[in-house]
């Protein structure tokens, strides 16, 4: 297993509070990372800095090779880095299709002069096929019949799965799900539990950052967990069960958890 | 009577060009730029100073070309879209929201009180004159049939205008713009470079701003301060909202009732004797109460933007069936967050 995304000794700071420090860790390409910690441990201030949205204090963030700290959040799109939000962003008024199709990004396509112009032959073949697939993905994830929808008339789960296509439009190398199962109920969760293992087959490897630990615990591989800024401990999470460190920081304040959901 | 129609349907074509290039701006990129109407006054302004000739004491202003009308306005758009570039630059780098239209105030501001206070620039409050009938000499036109001519000009250039933009309305590049007024962070996870393309719309909104200018200045034939004001803009909003924001159609129709409809309406009222200013109040009074209503009744407009819809009943088949259809809009955003 190669490293696709190497993150080291990240740092971060707002003022007075040390939101991330010395945060290292890796994931590898195949698999699926998890990314846990009680709240306040700085995941999504990681998450941030990863994807290009905050700017780190100092350390680097490596992918696929190439340094990326520091880079605008749409050169790291372009490298094959994509992250999702806590809270769903989709596009509201625009339809359900059309936020899957705009999830496939191309600058020549959408440069000024060539869209004057009108399409040649060959990108209405593109664009033809883009759409075939488009419908394909919705269909997988249960949103065909809503494909003609205002994206912002979607129900919480619906816009879930919506972000889930999006990024099976785009295949990113790496794609970074934060807190997916937010407000989500068990029946769609195994959906997205499924729809998870599926990015691996599709070739998106996968960080996901989840308090579910159910879930964590069904799908991961590897799970780092981090508390107050750092990373405490790595490794599949049947180790980590045993570990005092995860256990005082994490798993032991919180057993309600794994109660709630069994 | 026909010459009053020909008049107001060349100021109607000239309003519906403006409207268009400020529905990219906020219709399409969703930013609520105020520095629009600087951008249509500039290209007035230089259509001007490169067609009039030298300047004659006692007044002043910059170049004082005598060069083809049509050259003149390219020259006044492309001055008008590099102003839009630098106030852009400068205003979508960080800026959102009513932050973004604060320093575009602020800006077409600047331009203002240069513009009526700097005489050596467009000669002052005073402002220019004496673009009499642009072209008409070159055509052999007198003053009875040029006023047909030039409405036929600027509805020639409306034609083009919707043409271009409808185009780039169906376009990847119409499409990738309404993701960065729906959700910007998502834009750039996707990979749209959010300045750059929010820089390219504002440059081509305010390209087109100036080329209404351009024909404006024809129109009025002089151009002057009182001419013009910053708030000018909000006509203009009040038009895309009335008829639809992003949408073309919808723009063209705003300007006809917004800009045509209520100023023709109120333009026969009786005049009361000591009260001048009762017409153009009441104007503006009517404009504020229609806006209320729309954005109350009918945020969406008259005819709203119409986004893509896939016809095919199964949505297998293999033909593209990517076709544009209207949907009822939700509840306004008027990107002033």
């Amino acid at each position: 297993m190669t490293a696709l995304l190497e993150v080291h000794d990240l740092h971060k700071h707002f003022g007075g509070v040390q939101a991330v420090t010395a945060c290292s860790f890796t994931a590898a390409e195949g698999q699926i990372t998890g990314l846990i910690g009680p709240n306040g441990a700085g995941k999504s201030t990681a998450i941030d800095l990863i994807s290009g949205f905050k700017l780190p204090d100092s350390g680097t963030v490596v992918f696929e090779g190439d340094q990326v700290q520091g880079k605008a959040p749409h050169r790291i799109s372009r490298m094959g880095l994509i992250r999702t939000f806590q809270t769903p962003r989709e596009w509201p008024s625009l339809t359900v299709l059309e936020n899957l199709i705009l999830a496939c990004f191309n600058a020549r396509r959408e440069g000024f002069w060539r869209s004057l112009r009108g399409p040649t032959r060959a990108e209405k073949k593109r664009a033809q096929e883009e759409l075939n697939r488009a419908r394909a993905v919705l269909e997988e994830f249960g949103l065909l019949e809503l494909r003609n929808e205002r994206a912002g008339n979607l129900s919480g789960g619906q816009k879930r799965l919506l972000e889930f296509a999006r990024i099976r439009m785009a295949e990113p190398r790496l794609v970074i799900l934060d807190e997916p199962m937010g407000g989500v109920n068990p029946v769609l969760g195994e959906r997205m539990a499924t729809a998870v293992l599926a990015f691996i087959t599709a070739g998106t490897s996968v960080i996901i950052v989840e308090h579910n630990l159910p879930f964590i615990e069904r799908v991961t591989d590897q799970v780092v967990v981090m508390a107050e800024g750092t990373v405490i401990a790595e490794g599949p999470f049947d180790q980590l069960r045993n570990n005092q460190a995860v256990v005082d920081a994490y798993l032991g304040e919180m057993p309600s958890y794994d109660d709630a959901d069994a | 009577m026909i010459d009053y129609l020909v008049s107001i349907l060349t100021e109607g074509a000239i309003f519906a060009i403006l409207a268009l290039g400020l529905n990219i701006v906020w219709g399409w990129s969703g930013d609520f730029d105020l520095a629009y109407y600087g951008y249509v006054a500039l290209g007035a302004y230089m259509t001007m100073v490169l067609t009039i000739g030298k300047a004659t004491a006692p007044t002043e202003y910059i170049l004082g070309l005598t060069l083809p009308f049509p050259v003149a306005v390219i020259l006044a758009t492309i001055s008008a879209m590099l102003l839009a570039l630098i106030v852009g630059a400068i205003a979508l780098r960080h800026l959102r929201g009513i932050y973004f239209s604060i320093v575009t105030l602020g800006a077409v501001y600047v331009l203002y009180i240069f513009a009526s206070q700097f005489v050596p620039l467009f000669n002052g409050y005073n402002g220019l004159s004496g673009l009499f009938d642009p072209m008409g000499d070159f055509f052999g036109l007198d003053f009875t049939t040029y006023p047909y001519f030039y409405l036929g000009v600027c509805v020639l250039v409306l034609v083009i205008v919707v043409v271009g933009v409808t185009r780039l309305n169906g376009s990847r590049f119409g499409l990738a713009l309404r993701s960065l007024r729906e959700d910007e962070r998502a834009a750039a996870v996707f990979g749209r470079d959010i300045y750059l393309m929010k820089l390219k719309a504002y440059v081509l909104g305010a390209g087109i701003g100036g080329l209404g200018g351009g024909l404006f200045a024809g129109y009025l034939s002089a151009f002057n301060p009182s001419a013009w004001s910053p708030v000018e803009t909000i006509i203009l909003y009040a038009a895309i909202l009335v008829g639809g924001r992003g949408s073309t159609r919808g723009v063209v129709l705003g300007v006809a009732v917004m800009v045509l409809g209520l100023q023709e309406a109120t333009r026969y009222l009786p005049e009361f004797a000591g009260h001048p200013t009762f017409a153009p109040a009441l104007r503006l009074i009517l404009t504020g109460i229609v806006l209320v209503l729309f954005i109350r009744f009918r945020p969406q407009g008259l005819l709203p933007e119409r986004r893509m819809r896939d016809k095919d009943p199964t949505g297998k088949g293999g033909v593209a069936v990517a076709v544009e259809q209207p949907i009822v809009g939700p509840a306004l955003d008027t990107g002033v967050a």
